[in-house]
Formats: C-alpha cells, sequence, structure tokens
C-alpha cells in the first residue's frame, strides 16, 4: 500500500506567526465588547500570546531541519530567524507593556493597538523566516500596514497624521522599488526560492555580469535600505519618528529595523555570495553614509524623540558595519546587536513616555533639567541606556559595538571601522547632553505630573537588566548568537 | 602571609558594592558619608596591608615574573577574554596611591560638597573602582573596560559639583579622552587578531600578546593609537589642552583624583601595555617622546608662570611634572623608569596636597585669584606653613619627595640624551620661579584685602599632616618603595636597551 | 517579445516614480505607487510566460492583494489627515521641520 504524500505544509514552521495571528483575531473581536477604560485587558491578554509564541520559539531552537521547513520550502525557521523572533517578540512585549500607560494619557485608547501590534510582529517574523521573495514580501507588507496604522495611530494628533501619511507613502513607493528588484531576480534566474537563486547564480557564472540580476539585485537593496532607514534613504525616518505615538516610535526603530536586517542579510548572503565582492562595497559605501549622516544631524537635534530617531540611524549604521564584514562574525555581531538595542532603546523611550505630558510639548532636552534630582533612580536608568547608546561599557551597547568593529576589522576594513569609531565617539556628544541637563542644570519643573504604573516599571526594569547583564556576562547570549548565523 | 582571598578583586569591587550600597540612602547624608568613608578607610587598611607584607610574599604561581598576586579566570569566552588580575610592585604602588589619595579626596569635600552628597560619594566610589581596576588588569579588554568606567563618575563630578564654564569642561573632558581610547580599542582588536591570526590562540591576555610578531609599520600604527590615549591622560604636549579646564573647574575632590590618579592612569599604561606590547615601535617613537616630554616640562612650568588663578597655575604645573614623567618612561632604563613611577607617586600627594589647600583657600573666601590674597603667614601660620612646604615639595627641594623622582629620572635620562636633560633642567629652575612668586605673593606680601580667614580646623590640619609626613618619608627614604619596584622594573627594561 | 513587455514595464514603472516625486496630491502619488506596482506585475507576468513558470503569476496575485490592503489603510489615513488639516497636498505635510 502507498503511502499518501503529504503536501509540504508543516504548520510547527509558523508556529509564532499562527499564534499571534489567532491571539490578535481574538483580540480584534473582544475589542468591540471590552468598555473604553478597561482596554488594558487586551494589553495583558496580548501580552499572554506574546509570551506563548516566545515559548514556542524557544520550543523550536535547534530543531531538525525537517521540522523547520514548511510551506514547501518558503519558510524556513532556522536558528536565524529563530533568534530574529525572540527580538521582534521582546520588543513588541515592551512596547505593549508601556503603550497602556501612554495611550491613556493621550486619550486615544481605541483598543486596536494591541492586535495591530501582533500583527505587525507576525509579519516580521514571516520576514526573518521568509526563504522564499514571495514570502519575504508578504511579511514585509504584513508588518508595514500594520506599521502606517500604527504610526499614525493617534488620530486627533495633527503629527501622528502627518506620521502615518508620510510613512505609509514613502513605504509604498519604497516597496515598488523592492518588489521591481524582486521580479528582474525572478526573470534572470526563474525561481523566487532564495536557496535555488543561490545554485543557480553558482551554476551559471555569466550571472553575476546579468544585467538583469544586477539591477534586480541592487533595486532590492534599495528596498531594503528604506526599510532598515539606511542613508540615503533614511529621509522618513526622523518624522515618522517623531510623529508617531511613542510607544510606537519605541517599536518601530527596534522590531521592524531588525525584521529589516533580517531579511536583508538573508538575500544578500544566501542568495547572492557570488557577488559578495559588489555587495560588500556597496554595503561599505552605505555603512559609512549612514553612521556619519545619522550622528552628524542627531548633533542639532533639540527633540529627544528627533534624537534618537537619527541615532537609530546612527546605530543601523554600526549594524551594516557588521554585515559589511560579509562573515559569521558580523552576522552574529548585528544578531547581537539588534537585540541589546531593543533593550537599550525602548527603555530609553519608557522614560521619555514617563516624562512626557499629554501631547508631549516638553519632548526636549531641555526639559529633562533636573530631572536627575526630582527622579534619582529613573534618571540613572536613563543614563544606563544612554551610556549604553553611546557604547561604554560595561553595557551591552559596548559588546555588540565591539563585536561588530570586530567582525570587520578581521575581514580587513580597517578604515571602515576607524570612521565608525569616531563617529561612536562623536555621538557620546549628543548622548551626554541629556545627561548635562539631568544633571547639572537645575531643575525647573517638579516633573510631579508623572504617574508610575507597574507595567511600565516592568518595561523598565527588563530594559535596564537587558542592558546590564549582556554587558557584563555576554557569553550565553554569544553563544546562542553564534549558532543563529547563517552559513 | 598567605592569600586565600582574593583580595584583588575585593579591592576592585568593594568600592562599587559601597556605592551601590549608597543608593537606598540618597536622602540621608550622613549615613552615605559613612559607608562610603568605612569602604575608603577598609580600602586604604587593604592595600596598607599589601604595601607592607609585599616585600615577603612569593611569587604568585602561573603569572609572569614580578608578579605576587594573581588572579585568573575565563570570562567571555567566545573572545577568548580572561578575566585576569595581577600585582607587582608598579601596581601595588599604584593601588596604594589610589587607596590613599581617594581617602584624601573624601576628606577634603566633607564639607565643600552640600548638595547631593549621597551622589557625589557614590561617583567617588565608582570612580575608585575603576582606577583600581586599571591598575590591576591584565587582560586588555579587562583594562579597556576600567579604563572607560573611570571616565563616567569624572564626568559627574565635573559637571555637576564644577565651578566656572563645569558642563564645557566636562563634556570637553569626556569627549577628549574617549577619542583617544576608542582609538585604542581599535588597536587592541588589531593585536588581538594579528595574534590570533597567528597561532589560532585568540586572546587579549596581555602576557601572551607580549611579543606577538609585528610588521613594523603595523606595529608603529597599532602603538600610536595606544601611545595616542594615554598621551591625552598623561597629558603630553599638545595634547593637554582639556586639562588646565578640566582641572580648574572640578571641585577640590575631583581635581585631587584628576591630578592624583587620572594622569596616572595615563603614564601606568604606557608602561604596563604600550612599551612592552610594542617595543620596536616604542623605540622608533622615543625622539619624538623626549622632544615632547621635555616641550611639555618647559612650557607646562613657563605658562604656569603666567597663571593668576592658583588652580589653573597648579594644573599647569602639573603638565610640566607630567612631563617628567613622560621623559622618564621614554628613556626606558631601570634608574629613569624607576623615577617615573616614583615620580608619579610624590606628584599624587604633592599636587594633591596643593589643589587641597587650593579648596580650603577658596572654600574660606570664594576666590582663587592670587592677587586677593597676601599677609596669609601672619594670619593662618599653620595653612601657610603646610602651603610653604608642599610649593617647596613640588618645585623639587631636596629632602622632599618631589626631588627624589626627578633626580633619578634625570640621572638615567642623563646616559641616554644629555640634550633633553640639559633643556630640562630648565625645567627644574621654572618651577622655583614661580613657586617663589606665588608663595612670596600669598604669604608675605601685604595683605591687599581684609579677608576672614580661620586657619585650619582639625580635619584639615590631620589631612594636611599626614600628607606632609609622606612627602617628607618619601623624600629622605625613598629606598623601601625602590625596592619594591626593583624586579618589575628590571624585568620591563630587560627588552630595551 | 519579452524585451518589448519589460520595455514597457519599465517604462510604467518610472512614470510611476516621476509622479511619486513630482505631483504633490498624496491621492495622486498613491496612485502613482499603484502604477509602480502594476509594472511590476506586468514585469512579473511577462517573465512567467517567457520561463514557462507559475511563480510569477503566483507573485502578482499576492502583489493585488497587498496593494488592496495598502490602499484601505492609506486613504484611511488621508481622510484621518484631512480632517485635521483640511488638504492632502503633501506641502502641507509640514508640522515637523529638520
Amino acid at each position: 500500500m502507498e503511502t499518501l504524500v503529504m503536501p509540504a505544509i508543516n504548520f510547527a514552521a509558523i508556529m509564532p506567526e499562527t499564534i499571534l495571528s489567532i491571539v490578535a483575531m481574538v483580540l480584534l473581536l473582544l475589542n468591540v465588547f471590552v468598555p473604553g477604560e478597561q482596554k488594558a485587558y487586551l494589553a495583558y491578554l496580548s501580552l499572554i500570546g506574546i509570551v506563548v509564541a516566545f515559548f514556542s520559539v524557544v520550543s523550536g531552537w535547534n530543531a531538525p531541519l525537517p521540522m523547520q521547513e514548511g510551506f514547501n520550502g518558503s519558510v524556513l525557521q532556522d536558528n536565524f530567524s529563530l533568534f530574529f523572533k525572540a527580538i521582534f517578540l521582546i520588543s513588541a512585549g515592551l512596547a505593549v507593556l508601556i503603550s497602556d500607560h501612554y495611550m491613556v494619557k493621550e486619550e486615544c485608547n481605541y483598543g486596536e493597538l494591541y492586535p495591530l501590534i501582533l500583527f505587525a510582529t507576525a509579519g516580521m517574523m514571516l520576514m526573518a523566516s521568509g526563504t522564499d521573495l514571495m514570502t519575504i514580501f508578504l511579511g514585509l507588507e504584513v508588518l508595514s500596514v500594520s506599521l502606517y496604522v500604527l504610526a499614525g495611530y493617534n488620530r486627533s494628533n495633527i503629527k501622528s497624521n502627518e506620521a502615518g501619511l508620510k510613512y505609509f507613502l514613502l513605504g509604498a513607493f519604497s516597496t515598488g522599488f523592492l518588489l521591481y528588484g524582486m521580479a528582474l531576480t525572478y526573470g534572470a534566474t526563474g525561481t523566487t526560492k532564495i536557496a535555488k537563486i543561490a545554485s543557480a547564480a553558482a551554476l551559471d557564472a555569466t550571472l553575476s555580469s546579468n544585467p538583469m540580476f544586477v539591477v534586480g539585485m541592487l533595486l532590492m537593496a534599495v528596498g531594503f535600505s528604506f526599510k532598515i532607514a539606511a542613508a540615503p534613504f533614511h529621509m522618513w525616518t526622523p518624522d515618522v519618528y517623531e510623529g508617531a505615538p511613542t510607544p510606537m516610535t519605541a517599536f518601530m526603530s527596534a522590531g521592524p529595523k531588525a525584521a529589516g536586517f533580517a531579511a536583508f542579510i538573508r538575500v544578500l548572503m544566501v542568495a547572492m555570495p557570488t557577488l559578495k565582492a559588489d555587495w560588500s562595497d556597496l554595503l561599505w559605501i552605505l555603512a559609512v553614509l549612514t553612521m556619519t549622516v545619522g550622528n552628524i544631524i542627531a548633533l542639532s537635534q533639540n527633540n529627544i524623540k528627533r534624537m534618537l530617531a537619527y541615532s537609530s540611524i546612527a546605530h543601523a549604521g554600526y549594524a551594516l558595519v557588521g554585515f559589511t564584514a560579509g562573515n559569521g562574525e558580523g552576522t552574529a555581531g548585528i544578531l547581537f546587536y539588534m537585540l541589546s538595542y531593543a533593550f537599550m532603546n525602548i527603555g530609553a523611550f519608557a522614560i521619555i513616555i514617563l516624562v512626557g505630558k499629554k501631547g508631549e510639548p516638553n519632548n526636549n532636552v531641555e526639559d529633562y533639567a533636573g530631572f536627575g534630582v526630582k527622579h534619582p533612580v529613573l534618571a540613572m536608568i536613563m543614563a544606563l541606556f544612554l551610556f549604553s547608546l553611546a557604547g561604554m561599557p560595561p553595557t551591552a551597547g559596548f559588546v555588540g559595538k565591539f563585536y561588530l568593529f570586530s567582525a570587520a576589522l578581521k575581514s580587513g576594513y580597517v578604515w571602515l571601522v576607524v570612521i565608525g569609531v569616531l563617529n561612536s565617539a562623536a555621538s557620546c556628544y549628543y548622548y551626554l547632553r541629556v545627561m548635562v541637563y539631568m544633571y547639572m542644570k537645575d531643575p525647573v519643573e517638579e516633573f510631579d505630573w508623572m504617574k508610575l504604573s507597574p507595567a511600565i516599571w516592568a518595561s523598565i526594569a527588563i530594559s535596564a537588566v537587558g542592558v546590564i547583564v549582556p554587558g557584563i556576562v555576554p557569553s550565553i547570549i554569544l553563544q546562542l548568537a553564534q549558532k543563529a548565523i547563517l552559513l | 602571609m598567605a592569600m586565600n582571598y582574593p583580595i584583588l578583586t575585593i579591592l576592585i569591587f568593594l568600592p562599587l558594592a559601597g556605592a551601590l550600597a549608597l543608593v537606598p540612602f540618597w536622602r540621608r547624608e550622613r549615613w552615605a558619608k559613612g559607608i562610603a568613608m568605612g569602604c575608603a578607610v577598609v580600602e586604604l587598611a587593604l592595600a596598607g596591608r599589601l604595601l607592607f607584607a609585599a616585600a615577603g610574599l612569593p611569587a604568585a604561581s602561573g603569572a609572569p615574573g614580578g608578579y605576587f598576586l594573581w588572579e585568573d579566570h575565563v570570562w567571555i569566552e567566545r573572545f577568548g577574554i580572561r578575566y585576569t588580575l595581577g600585582m607587582d610592585g608598579i601596581s601595588l604602588l599604584m593601588v596604594a596611591l589610589t587607596a590613599f589619595i581617594t581617602l584624601l579626596a573624601m576628606l577634603v569635600s566633607w564639607r565643600g560638597i552640600r548638595e547631593r552628597v549621597p551622589l557625589h560619594y557614590l561617583m567617588l566610589l565608582v570612580m575608585e573602582s575603576g582606577i583600581m581596576g586599571v591598575f590591576l588588569a591584565q587582560d586588555l579588554f579587562l583594562f579597556y573596560l576600567f579604563w572607560e568606567v573611570m571616565l563616567i563618575p569624572m564626568f559627574f563630578l565635573i559637571g555637576i559639583w564644577g565651578h566656572g564654564r563645569r558642563i564645557y569642561s566636562a563634556v570637553k573632558f569626556f569627549i577628549y579622552t574617549m577619542a583617544g581610547s576608542l582609538l585604542m580599542l581599535l588597536a587592541i582588536i588589531g593585536i588581538y587578531l594579528i595574534h590570533g591570526a597567528r597561532g589560532g590562540n585568540y586572546t587579549f591576555a596581555l602576557h601572551d600578546l607580549i611579543g606577538t610578531p609585528l610588521d613594523p609599520g603595523t606595529a608603529l600604527w597599532l602603538f600610536a593609537a595606544f601611545l595616542f590615549a594615554f598621551a591625552i591622560k598623561v597629558p603630553v604636549f599638545p595634547l593637554h589642552t582639556w586639562l588646565p579646564d578640566a582641572h580648574t573647574d572640578a571641585p577640590t575632590a575631583g581635581s585631587v583624583i584628576l591630578a592624583g590618579l587620572l594622569l596616572k592612569t595615563g603614564a601606568y599604561g604606557l608602561i604596563r601595555f604600550g612599551y612592552p606590547l610594542f617595543p620596536t615601535a616604542a623605540k622608533a617613537v622615543t625622539p619624538l617622546l623626549l622632544t615632547l616630554a621635555v616641550i611639555g616640562i618647559v612650557y607646562g612650568s613657563w605658562v604656569a608662570y603666567a597663571q593668576e588663578d592658583m588652580k589653573r597655575l597648579v594644573a599647569y604645573s602639573s603638565v610640566g611634572h607630567m612631563g617628567f614623567v613622560a621623559l622618564g618612561i621614554a628613556v626606558w632604563s631601570p634608574v629613569a623608569l624607576s623615577g617615573a613611577v616614583l615620580q608619579m607617586v610624590n606628584h599624587g600627594i604633592t599636587t594633591g596636597a596643593l589643589f587641597a589647600l587650593v579648596g580650603m583657600l577658596d572654600e574660606r573666601t570664594d576666590t582663587r585669584e592670587i592677587s586677593a590674597y597676601g599677609g596669609l603667614w601672619g594670619k593662618v601660620p599653620l595653612l601657610a606653613f603646610f602651603f610653604l612646604l608642599f610649593s617647596m615639595a613640588s618645585a623639587g627641594l631636596p629632602g622632599l619627595n618631589n626631588f627624589v623622582g626627578e633626580f633619578l629620572i634625570l640621572a638615567g635620562a642623563f646616559r641616554v640624551t644629555p640634550v633633553a636633560v640639559v633643556i630640562a633642567f630648565v625645567g627644574i629652575v621654572l618651577p622655583l620661579i614661580y613657586t617663589v612668586r606665588l608663595v612670596q605673593q600669598l604669604l608675605f606680601v601685604e595683605e591687599r584685602r581684609p579677608l576672614t580667614l580661620p586657619d585650619l580646623s582639625l580635619r584639615e590640619g590631620a589631612i594636611l599632616a599626614v600628607l606632609a609626613l609622606t612627602a617628607v618619608y618619601l623624600g629622605v627614604h625613598p629606598a623601601p618603595l625602590l625596592g619594591l619596584l626593583k624586579v618589575s622594573v628590571a624585568l620591563l627594561t630587560g627588552g630595551l636597551p | 517579445m519579452l524585451e518589448k513587455y519589460l520595455i514597457l514595464s519599465a517604462i510604467l514603472f518610472s512614470i510611476g516614480t516621476l509622479g511619486v516625486l513630482i505631483r504633490r496630491n498624496a491621492i495622486v502619488i498613491f496612485m502613482c505607487v499603484e502604477m509602480m506596482l502594476n509594472a511590476v506585475n506586468l514585469t512579473f507576468i511577462a517573465l512567467s510566460k517567457h520561463l514557462g513558470n507559475i511563480d510569477g503569476q503566483v507573485f502578482v496575485f499576492f502583489v493585488m492583494t497587498v496593494a488592496a490592503a495598502e490602499a484601505a489603510v492609506g486613504l484611511a489615513l488621508m481622510i484621518a489627515f484631512f480632517k485635521n488639516r483640511e488638504s492632502i497636498d503633501v506641502e502641507d505635510i509640514n508640522v515637523m521641520k529638520l
């Protein structure tokens, strides 16, 4: 008797995505029945969903290959994608924790927020584990469409409207480039599967000089650069980050950026190893531009959200340094860095949320004058996040930067690293400025409007632990990152 | 004496633990002060105990030559980073100096600091941890970590409790040193990768990396990065510009620690890391370093003469004195190097004392202008006496501590570069001129403005008396300290002619 | 035959790109983006036919679905913006400046 051959659908490979999507849909339904003042329950439910998804991510670690593959090879839940999925879940969880406080304060607690965060996270996951251009595109769009709404979520606030609209127009525009790139790559290789593109490139040496393939790669690089906000494709970032509701800014700068890197890395490293010399040069330029532009403009920012937006551009630049290295160390460095960045950045934004009044008229650096006197513990934690962003030891930010830079040095990119290091020194200035105001200026305000809720405390505490512990004992995470790199 | 507990780890982390313990007391100043002072006293006791026991300690097992205490554990295996601490004669002297100066800094700021007192003591304790770590780390990564940690509390000390353009000075200090140390980090990674690529053993352990064969060009670049980072801290002339600003605007405790300890970390770094790792490159840049050291000696003293602000004067005199240290290191002979290390200790004590004195005057009258004072000798005899004593010590009067160090450095240097020594002699004379002027203006000229000046309190008198005794003791009987240095210095200089 | 389709879609894509860059009305810009996406769809279909492989056509279905979702969200955002500013001219997206 012949056994029935099942189609190669393996739900285990998209288990976390499935969990999140189901929870999100249930929440959407529940939202109709939950009255306005009890929307916090939706946050708790979504946290449960995130925790369950996290467990499924953990249980998938080191699974045998047949368990990883699904949907006829369109998704691959390997360690690489699992590490990224953990980053996404952590940033989503922290974003949910800091959201309720903000949404109540800004009076836009509509409740759809939480399902949207979950959908966005599912999209990111699909991007990280997609091994087919189609899956990556789909994941990217699930993410982007959710993010457009999240950026414009505070619909009565003009800044938020602008952020949403701007993000939407530029995001859709960049998607066009990405898609065109995918189409041309498909035309040159006859497939949309990344592994098959790689084998086509390996078999056919002329492919690397085929204009269709090269232009396809370039267009895809442009599309991904938009998503990770690499200069010169970063113009949307500051406005969107400044205008979006602060918890969503925190979320966007951590999760989706990592997702962009995940897909970018997989496409370039796996599909186009034959073109490595070319894309390394390209990434070199991109990295230098991104770091320098981000840092230089950040120097002159007064609005702290905007400053962190530019700094997040600079941080993408540091990650690109590791990407340029093109070796396993570099990839592991990016994994480690993205994880640390999620903690330190969301932590800093959590404190910005706490300090902000309704409508956030007080987001300027000057508004932090004397914060260290009035709230010594919170200020100390903020200083910790800022030092980590600046790359001072003993924080996760330092270890991450160290990892990235040493990977690039190993590949011989001395000048790139020198530029990175000088950038890093310059970046100290604007992080120090916040500390100067927090500690060295006399208080103007009493900071008595600040309300500390348990959720926001939890998010700050988790972030602080996530910054300090990997800074002192990074071995475990380094080992995980090492096991998670692509070949 | 058996050291069966990790005394080096305790030396480093006790102040940090104390700093954390202060956090719950951020509203209770007396408690915070008490805890901080307790930590500092225990540190000094530990260091003192080591100082007296060191001569009898056997070499530590598993350690390179000259080290009598050694702790070694795996830390971050992935990169071959180890938690390695070691103490030889040089480290011991520096550790003792650190414990001593930190306690001094706490005592001099006992009354002067009135705002955010617990935070101030917290910063001093974190500082002590960082500096101890710098003097004890034997792994480049670990060293770099402490090196950076040191920056943070100093930034806050200057910025929060400083005077004048305190914020500008704090930020300038931070960025300046950060730029230098980041380049050093690159060089550290560089030598790590080169060493690893050669034998497959990726490690940051200092004593494994020493002797890594490098081609001359690379070695020069790597050494240049180290030199840049350390020379900023020392400071070697033209990289000194952060120092007068930082010193002038820092609070008294900050100045004492800056002059007494932070500058030493730069010189120590050159002795422990820069020269041993890149002997040939170091030899190649010796003429440059000699020249800069001599320029620093003359320039520092010259500019000090023109200062009206006492604190700035002492700050510039530091540039001159540290020029001597740089000279001793550049010569790299046993005599000169012993002199350099000794001079580091001496300078820490005299300059620390001078800053403390200036701080005391400033606390009383709110001005540091030399021209505002006069006739102190008659009004506050005790204070004036100590001022005279430490000024003379700073100027290198025989019988006091600075003389010994400077003499050894010059004696050692004379065999190598007589010309440099001749010019440096100018550097011995110039301090005499500005010191005499300072002392005369302050103590003996007629009183220009009626100032209400109480004489020294018991606390202040005790601080200064202890310092004075140390200065005199080191001036007449430096042999025990030189004995401690002997082995390490001989081992270090063995590699270079 | 393939070249002609590819050239046509490249021209359409360029017109769309140009439109995004020079038009000032958010809805027109969005229409230009749609034009870019449809140019890509044309490329996919032409290539799919040429390669004798169905992947391209599948991709087109996804692109169409996604474009519909984007339109829904995008128009909603424009309405929200219009409610506050009574304009959908991108020149008016200017509360935040460099």
